[in-house]
């Protein structure tokens, strides 16, 4: 069992843009993370930097709230699955799961009991006796998690194990990933580049970008307060719906407006946006927040210029323009328009964010919706 | 049908190729003084073996070629091969380094060849097997560096950083893991090693002596003063030959068979 916490972490690569600068983060005994970011934000050097793989330039690592900077890493007691698997070409399935007990001088009765108890829960006793190249990317991606497993480590730490396998296995090895955490309750680190792995599977999310830590929380108080349009735009898909405007005072209340769109601020956040009457902001919303009718106290109608429907079965995304600038708006299966028309739609205000179009940072504003975010369990 | 113009075209390269052999086989089993008959298989004798294994005392020669060929490979392999890694995983030396590893092979031998005797003879070691053992090996290094080097990129870091990980030391990863996976590399190098060692003739010629002479040597002193010995040199082709397509059969099996297939994706 462990806790793991950066503290003021950079890992730098001469001569590269590469690396990490200047994290801080805490990770609980037990809990599940997810690293999220774009490829080449930083995420697997941290993951690799946290395993004792990759040495650190300055900043400290702290484990069960100690410092680790100059432990080897298989003194660490931590497992990394990585996203090549990293099978032992040489070995079966039996000595691949063995290798790490083996190396750790366990005795050999041990060594037998763990490594048959690992293969059963994975599904694997068919296939101890064969080699890496004669499995399938599923298996070969259980036998990297039941390496890690039978190690009994203190952490896991998983580099994007899902992204080599196909849709219908990742889902399934996704629910599996964490039943598995709730049966070891092992501290987990996962990284992904995935939105739905990181919105479904763990307690908390750390979003990275260009090698700096964006924004971390659980994954739907991030959904719902994005720290900038950068968080916005990566936990969805379609990313959320951001509108360049500027917001104007319209008697006592505040409206958003863009060419011909004008949309009233809803009450509650009037406070936090009187300061920024008169100026440039940049209007986000989500694509779910479009309705067929109107919904909720803030709600406004605009009118949305088709240009495209994705009828994905359980619903319609409708792409089109407002206020001439393209956004996206999701509607149910039995709601759907000609490309090329112009439809009114609904847009619930009150999840709205407005950012400020210079550096893309949300204009802190009360939250909307405390209740129902915290239900996790 | 429509492949019989290209299956004609490749056996006349095939002939092409495997005829000369094929004579030299066929001389080396018939008489001396037929020889040079236009038959095409006018006696069979085995006259030229019985005398090359006799009074040319070709056994000593043939053992000191192995001898020579493997022993400069076991030296050099491992060398090579500590040698190819740190090119391929810490990037030591960077290209300057590889270009320098890489020049050494452009370099004549015959401008090698005096220092490497003088070198010897200050340490009485001309005219000996360990000499041009060592010497061998030391030509052999680079060559087999770079072909391991090749090998090690090959082999994704990340089956280090797995053993790693799992308990081992960086020493350990390379020993139980990269090691055997790259067994197909080792063999298809050490291989090469032995053959270029086999063949070599100029350094063989300078450094030993009459009872330490390579099979190249004692083939290059059949000509006599009194002309060729035709059927004896014929003779001497084949069994030099004989390891070389045993090696060749090797070698292509392992080069083939990618082991590394199956760790990663």
């Amino acid at each position: 069992m462990a806790s793991i916490e950066l503290r003021q972490v950079s890992k730098i690569y001469p001569g590269s843009t590469a690396g990490v600068k200047d994290i801080d983060l805490k990770i609980e005994d037990g809990e599940f993370v997810i690293f999220l970011g774009p490829s080449g934000c930083g995420k697997s050097t941290l993951l690799r930097s946290i395993a004792g793989l990759e040495s650190i330039n300055s900043g400290d690592i702290l484990i069960n709230g100690e410092v680790v900077n100059h432990v080897a890493p298989r003194d660490r007691n931590i497992a990394v699955v990585f996203q090549s698997y990293a099978l032992y070409p040489h070995m079966n399935v039996w000595q691949n799961m063995a290798f790490g007990l083996r190396m750790r001088g366990n005795p050999a009765a041990e060594i037998d009991a763990k490594v048959t108890a690992a293969a059963e829960l994975l599904g694997l006793t068919p296939l101890l006796q064969r080699k890496p190249s004669a499995l399938s990317g599923g298996q070969r991606q259980r036998v990297a998690l039941g390496r890690a497993i039978v190690r009994d480590p203190q952490a896991f730490l998983l580099d994007e194990p899902l992204s080599n396998l196909d849709a219908q296995l990742r889902a399934e090895m996704r629910l599996e990933l964490v039943r598995l955490h709730r049966k070891l309750a092992r501290t987990t680190i996962h990284v992904t580049h995935d939105q739905v792995e990181a919105m479904t599977m763990g307690d908390r999310i750390f979003i990275m970008k260009d090698g700096r830590l964006v924004q971390q929380g659980p994954p739907l108080e991030v959904y719902a307060n994005p720290a900038d349009t950068f968080v916005a735009g990566f936990l969805a898909s379609p990313p959320m719906n951001l509108v360049a405007g500027r917001i104007v005072a319209d008697g006592d209340g505040l409206v958003f407006a863009a060419k011909d769109l004008a949309l009233p601020v809803p009450a509650a956040y009037r406070c936090a946006y009187a300061a920024w009457a008169g100026k440039p902001v940049t209007f986000g919303l989500r694509s779910e927040d479009f309705h067929a009718a109107p919904n909720g106290a803030w709600s406004s109608p605009v009118s949305l210029q088709v240009e495209a429907v994705e009828a994905l079965g359980p619903e319609n995304i409708l792409i089109g323009r407002l206020a001439g600038q393209q956004v996206a708006a999701r509607l149910s299966r039995h709601y759907s328009a000609q490309p090329g028309k112009t439809v009114t739609l609904h847009a619930d205000l009150a999840p709205m964010h407005l950012f400020i179009p210079e550096d893309g940072k949300v204009i802190p504003r009360p939250r909307a919706a405390p209740a129902p975010l915290w239900g996790r369990t | 049908m429509r492949h019989f113009g290209l299956h004609a075209g490749l056996w006349l390269a095939v002939a092409f190729i495997i005829l000369p052999p094929l004579w030299v086989l066929r001389t080396s089993l018939v008489p001396e003084n037929m020889a040079y008959s236009t038959e095409i298989f006018p006696a069979f004798s085995l006259e030229n073996y019985q005398s090359l294994f006799g009074q040319k005392r070709f056994g000593t020669f043939y053992l000191n070629s192995i001898i020579v060929a493997v022993g400069s490979v076991i030296i050099a392999l491992p060398f090579a091969a500590a040698m190819g890694y740190a090119f391929a995983r810490f990037q030591t030396g960077g290209r300057f380094g590889r270009f320098l590893v890489l020049s050494l092979q452009m370099l004549p031998p015959v401008a090698l060849v005096l220092p490497a005797f003088a070198i010897l003879r200050s340490m009485e070691l001309t005219q000996s097997l360990t000499g041009l053992t060592i010497v061998y090996a030391a030509l052999n290094i680079p060559f087999l560096a770079w072909i391991l080097m090749g090998f090690f990129e090959g082999i994704p870091v990340d089956l280090e950083w797995a053993a790693m990980t799992d308990g081992t030391t960086a020493w350990g990863a390379f020993w139980r893991i990269v090691l055997p996976v790259s067994l197909p590399g080792l063999a298809a190098a050490g291989v090469l090693g032995f053959i270029l060692s086999w063949n070599e003739f100029l350094f063989a010629l300078v450094l030993t002596g009459s009872k330490t002479a390579t099979i190249p040597v004692a083939l290059a002193s059949l000509q006599t003063s009194n002309g060729i010995q035709i059927g004896k040199v014929s003779a001497g082709v084949v069994l030099a030959i004989l390891p070389l397509i045993v090696a060749s059969r090797f070698i292509q099996r392992f080069i083939v068979q990618g082991l590394t297939f199956g760790s990663v994706k």
